[in-house]
């Protein structure tokens, strides 16, 4: 036990003198990642979702022609401004997003019973100038179906008549689409911080104790190889442990300032739910522990480990991508996978879900199990003479 | 004591076919004495520091057998580690730890309480004089130092037996000098000390007994004198040339 202690205990002080160790451990995965993913998301979500309720400015070409429209607008929070002269320009420049022109013989045709002409000058090259484009036309559309209405009561139509059919759409699933790339993006990241927070103690203790020529004379020392190995083990799942935990903690102070709208209504992520999410996919420190471990252990040098790790890097993404892309029903079978399921199970942690035991139990023996067997991979490969070559 | 019997190991040739195999160490036998050092004198790629890496119970001869004071070193392989201190080349040091925690790590993983590793290192830095870098971090050391590190790593739990890899590699003379010293200092007190090198002149200073080994077989195994003598060569480069079965006129 002894023995276990001092290796565990000399692996934490050397990685943690290593600053690459340690920035990957503490920082990369645990705060930046979790940041640059969470504040481009946020500002993405921003640039696409229309807010019908902010007050915003029109300018308007001729609003003098339109009083009953600039009034409707002026109901519905817009608020009607006359247009510079340079418009076009000034779209161009982006200095304003969005123009409206009502043409001279706009009241003339309106009265006649015929189609009135409106131009929406916009730039596209813009996101922003779209968005202003897309809330201006669904207000015109809204203003559209009111005076259709209206011409056709006072030709005595009833205007359901064009009105064939009438759509109700319900969306049953929980947030949408939107909601389930947010769900994802807890796993994904707590995933990706304990792989790169494993990453650089997997390879210093193996392949680098290998390249600097000191795994020799320790594994000459009276004590047994997987003793050894399990003491590297340990203090490799501490690390990954303790990024795991600090992502939690980002993730809990990043997601408080989202506006809650993001999360589609129905995705709860305060520290609570993401703590709970924590101690579901605890199975994986272990799991992604000794998969670096035996990565590390397989590989001849530095180099080369890094090499394989890096490709491992995607594996947090996979499930990620097969989730948005293949419709899994939430089957047993996907409960065993290790990562898999681990997403599923956060996914309805974040919408305060009830998880079946009978999950939760397939999700720990799965992903458990394959800890297990991968943790003897690295023993065995330990064993081996072409651990020294 | 080291004694090793008609010890032989392949390993499988890399880029090579699937069951190419290249015989490192054909067949290997020779006898280290305690209170004796033995020098394992041979060229680059002769089967030295596999050699070492069998007796050090770090890799499983294909055949053959060796003992360290009568303990197998394939089937008693725990007991055996226990009774050797083992020196790689470059000495294999932790940079990013001291020399004292170096070997405090060392101490720790053979078993040792926590007061009895003090007094082992101020021991130890005492004998290898290395007070002055006991509290630096290995990173920046000079060869010197990192053998001195390595070999008080290796005498830690007081083994009876000594397997130093070509420890000279890199040192400069005054170094040399001084590991030259010790290592004769602790045979005195004892020790088997098995030694390797590819340098003629340091074996014949230092070695009571000398194993020649070319070609993964020990060509010849006798005291300086006994070599000298059946080699009839006075010079030991000429001898060892002649041991190994090379005639002089052509080598030279």
């Amino acid at each position: 036990m002894n023995k276990l202690i001092s290796i565990f205990k000399k692996e934490i002080l050397d990685n943690v003198r290593d600053r690459r160790s340690l920035f990957f451990a503490v920082f990369y995965g645990p705060v930046l990642l979790p940041l640059i993913i969470a504040v481009s998301m946020f500002g993405s979500y921003k640039q696409f979702a229309i807010d019908f309720e902010e007050i915003s400015e029109l300018p308007v070409i001729n609003a003098e022609l339109a009083p009953n429209l600039v009034d409707f607008l002026f109901k519905n929070n817009i608020d009607v401004i006359t247009a510079p002269d340079n418009y076009e320009q000034a779209l161009r420049d982006s200095d304003i997003e969005v123009v409206l022109k009502i043409e001279q013989d706009y009241g003339e045709k309106l009265a006649a019973g015929k189609p009135a002409p409106l131009t929406l000058y916009s730039n596209d090259a813009d996101k922003e100038s779209g968005k202003a484009a897309r809330k201006i036309t669904t207000m015109l559309n809204a203003y559209e179906r009111t005076i259709d209405s209206l011409r056709m009561q006072t030709r005595g139509i009833d205007p359901d008549i064009f009105n064939s059919i009438a759509i109700d759409e319900v969306d049953v699933s929980d947030g949408g689409l939107a909601g389930q790339m947010i769900s994802s993006l807890f796993p994904f990241l707590l995933i990706m911080s304990m792989v790169t927070g494993g990453f650089y103690l997997a390879i210093d203790t193996t392949a680098g104790e290998r390249e600097r020529n000191s795994l020799e004379p320790l594994l000459s020392l009276p004590i047994k190889r997987e003793l050894l190995v399990f003491g590297k083990y340990l203090a490799l799942v501490f690390f990954i442990t303790i990024s795991a935990v600090l992502t939690v903690i980002t993730l809990s102070i990043v997601f408080k300032f989202m506006p809650t709208e993001v999360f589609a209504g129905t995705l709860h992520f305060d520290p609570l739910t993401l703590f709970i999410g924590l101690l579901l996919a605890s199975p994986l420190i272990l799991l992604i522990g000794s998969l670096l471990m035996s990565v590390a252990a397989f590989t001849r040098s530095t180099k080369e480990a890094q090499t394989y790790l890096g490709i491992l890097m995607v594996l947090p993404m996979a499930p990620f991508f097969l989730l948005q892309f293949m419709n899994i029903k939430s089957a047993n079978v996907i409960m065993l996978m290790p990562m898999m399921s681990q997403y599923k199970l956060l996914e309805k942690a974040a919408k305060n879900e009830t998880i079946e035991s009978m999950h939760l139990l397939l999700s720990f023996a799965g992903t458990l199990g394959a800890a297990a067997l991968l943790l003897m991979l690295a023993f065995w490969l330990y064993r081996q003479d072409r651990i020294l070559q | 004591m080291i004694i090793a019997e008609s010890l032989s190991k392949s390993f499988r040739k890399k880029g090579g076919k699937k069951n190419e195999r290249v015989k490192a160490v054909r067949d290997v036998s020779f006898t280290a004495d305690n209170g004796k050092i033995t020098g394992l004198l041979g060229p680059n790629g002769a089967g030295k520091s596999t050699t070492l890496r069998m007796l050090a119970t770090l890799m499983h001869p294909d055949t053959g057998s060796a003992s360290i004071d009568g303990i197998d070193v394939v089937k008693q392989s725990s007991q055996a580690r226990e009774k050797i201190g083992f020196l790689p080349h470059n000495s294999g040091i932790y940079p990013r730890l001291t020399a004292s925690e170096n070997i405090s790590y060392y101490a720790s993983i053979t078993g040792m309480q926590n007061n009895a590793i003090d007094a082992r290192i101020k021991e130890l830095i005492e004998m290898l004089d290395m007070g002055d870098i006991a509290d630096r971090r290995a990173e920046g050391f000079s060869q010197g130092q990192r053998t001195k590190v390595g070999l008080a790593r290796a005498l830690v739990h007081k083994p009876q037996t000594l397997m130093l890899d070509e420890p000279t590699n890199g040192l400069d003379v005054m170094a040399t000098r001084n590991l030259r010293k010790l290592i004769k200092r602790l045979a005195d007190e004892g020790h088997c000390i098995l030694f390797s090198s590819h340098i003629m002149q340091e074996v014949a200073a230092l070695c009571d007994h000398i194993a020649i080994i070319s070609e993964g077989t020990i060509a010849m195994a006798d005291s300086l004198g006994g070599i000298r003598e059946r080699t009839r060569q006075e010079d030991l480069e000429d001898a060892f040339v002649v041991a190994i079965g090379e005639s002089l006129e052509e080598s030279a």
